[in-house]
């Protein structure tokens, strides 16, 4: 059987490359926050240093993410690309669109529990992943 | 778009991995290719069109054109 000639380092290969660095990155981030959050309560007992250098480690993790999602996609088929777009525009309407309403909401006490900015979060990562398996479920 | 994508695949006995792996694209994009869900950009387009040794227009032709096309021999012939 004649067999067509592979690239050099393969689709998937480097898919997978880019997913475990993102997922390394994403980790680092999830971590920091978790530090920057309780470390000063329960850590470091409020020191001022050490919690300007856990927030400075959020952001340097941060910006780590969104330099690894940049080379993720980047590395992405065109199929694949499409849908995490896709995925990101929805979730970015979705997450600006909601911000405004459930601001008003929570101003006018009309909502019975405290609205975070945790809560916009946990909602544009949920509105994510059901648009990225509804592209992928659409494609298939 | 139409394509003869599947049947020049499986002229050649490869599967849909194989030719992900070929034209550096997952076996997902292939399938919608051929199942016509997704239109290949240009330089994708090519890439197949080089892989099977043909001209682009052999392995994709536009639905909109061969409808029209297929009308205009019809009114030809009445």
């Amino acid at each position: 059987m004649n067999q067509p000639k592979p690239p050099e380092k393969g689709y998937q290969a480097r898919v997978r490359t880019n997913t475990i660095q993102l997922a390394q990155w994403s980790g680092a981030w999830v971590a920091s926050c978790a530090l920057m959050a309780f470390g000063p309560k329960f850590l470091w007992n409020k020191a001022l240093a050490f919690t300007l250098l856990a927030i400075g480690s959020n952001v340097a993790a941060g910006v780590g993410v969104i330099l690894a999602n940049k080379n993720y996609l980047a590395e992405l088929d065109e199929l694949q690309r499409k849908v995490q777009l896709n995925a990101m525009a929805v979730t970015l309407g979705v997450g600006l669109i909601a911000s405004v309403p459930l601001s008003v909401m929570n101003s006018y006490h009309l909502i019975p529990f405290k609205v975070d900015i945790s809560h916009l979060v946990m909602l544009m990562s949920l509105t994510f992943v059901v648009s990225v398996v509804y592209g992928s479920r659409r494609y298939r | 778009m139409k394509n003869r994508l599947k049947v020049l695949r499986a002229e050649r006995n490869w599967t849909q991995a194989q030719l992900a792996e070929a034209l550096d694209v997952s076996r997902q994009t292939i399938n919608a290719i051929e199942t016509g869900k997704f239109d290949p950009s240009l330089p994708l387009a090519f890439r197949a069109a080089r892989l099977f040794g043909l001209h682009i227009e052999e392995l994709f032709h536009d639905e909109d054109r061969s409808n029209l096309e297929t009308e205009i021999k019809k009114d030809t012939y009445v």
